[in-house]
């Protein structure tokens, strides 16, 4: 009897991961596509350039003075040309900042503001 | 949406419930063993089942948050990417052990109980490093060069 509840609670426990994994990754990658569909940056190379030129606009307002006019990097901040990291992360970033090291610019720029910024550091790998 | 919910706040708030209270359960499961011949020891055998459930429970949200957030990348690169290689398998062995759990309550065989501690601690170390990674993005700009 003892055997037959674990054995089932283990089968239950495992299918229940499997399931809720499953979904949570489809239901991410629906997520995901959805979110790329609506992408300005894919919409029309005009727009695509339009967002990266808004973007290298503030770029050059709050965050060429540390990192460089180019973005290669300054006294205190590194460089921005290939970064390892995805747009989501790099937009983490700018809005939550790096404590002790960079600022944040969440009450500064919108969604929108940093989306553009985002797009112009994507033009520069 | 993004414009509403303050995701990275979010997110930073939810993950903590799952990080401490499976580290707390899998502490009282040991503490359990460790003491079992003492009067307290149930007690913290159904401290630890509900400390679990909870985590369970938590880490939903912890992981709807985190997709809503990364706008539903669930890999990435860098420490982001570190972050989630983490990330899935303690949130899979979670949901699996706290269900297992609330299935089998006290009917456990020996080795089923050394089974389960076993992926207990598998499970909180595999948390706590995705939690590792998890600040790292935040602390030190992620895998930026």
């Amino acid at each position: 009897m003892t055997f037959t509840r674990e054995i089932k609670g283990a089968i239950a426990g495992g299918l229940t991961s499997l399931l809720i994994l499953i979904v949570t990754f489809v239901a991410a990658g629906i997520y995901k596509d959805r979110r790329v569909m609506e992408d300005p940056f894919r919409t029309s190379p005009l727009a695509a350039q339009n967002l990266s030129a808004k973007g290298r606009t503030l770029f050059f307002q709050s965050c060429a003075h540390c990192h460089g006019r180019d973005a290669d990097g300054g006294e205190d901040a590194p460089s921005l040309h290939k970064l390892q990291i995805s747009g989501a992360h790099m937009a983490l970033v700018i809005k939550s900042g790096i404590k002790g090291e960079m600022p944040t610019f969440s009450k500064k720029y919108s969604d929108q503001d940093i989306a553009t910024i985002v797009a112009y550091l994507k033009t520069l790998n | 949406m993004n414009l509403l919910i303050p995701w990275d706040k979010l997110h930073g708030a939810m993950t903590h419930f799952p990080i401490a209270l499976l580290l707390f359960s899998t502490a009282c499961d040991f503490a359990s063993v460790a003491f079992n011949k003492l009067a307290f020891a149930r007690e913290l055998r159904i401290v630890s089942l509900y400390a679990l459930v909870f985590a369970a429970l938590a880490s939903l949200g912890a992981v709807v948050s985190g997709i809503a957030l990364t706008k539903g990348d669930l890999w990435g690169r860098g420490n982001f990417g570190w972050h989630h290689r983490f990330v899935w398998p303690a949130f899979g062995l979670l949901l699996a052990l706290a269900v297992w759990r609330l299935v089998a309550r006290e009917a456990m065989s020996r080795f089923g109980l050394y089974l389960y501690l076993t992926l207990m601690l598998l499970a909180s170390g595999l948390i706590a490093v995705a939690g590792y990674f998890g600040g790292e993005i935040l602390l030190s700009g992620g895998g930026a060069p």
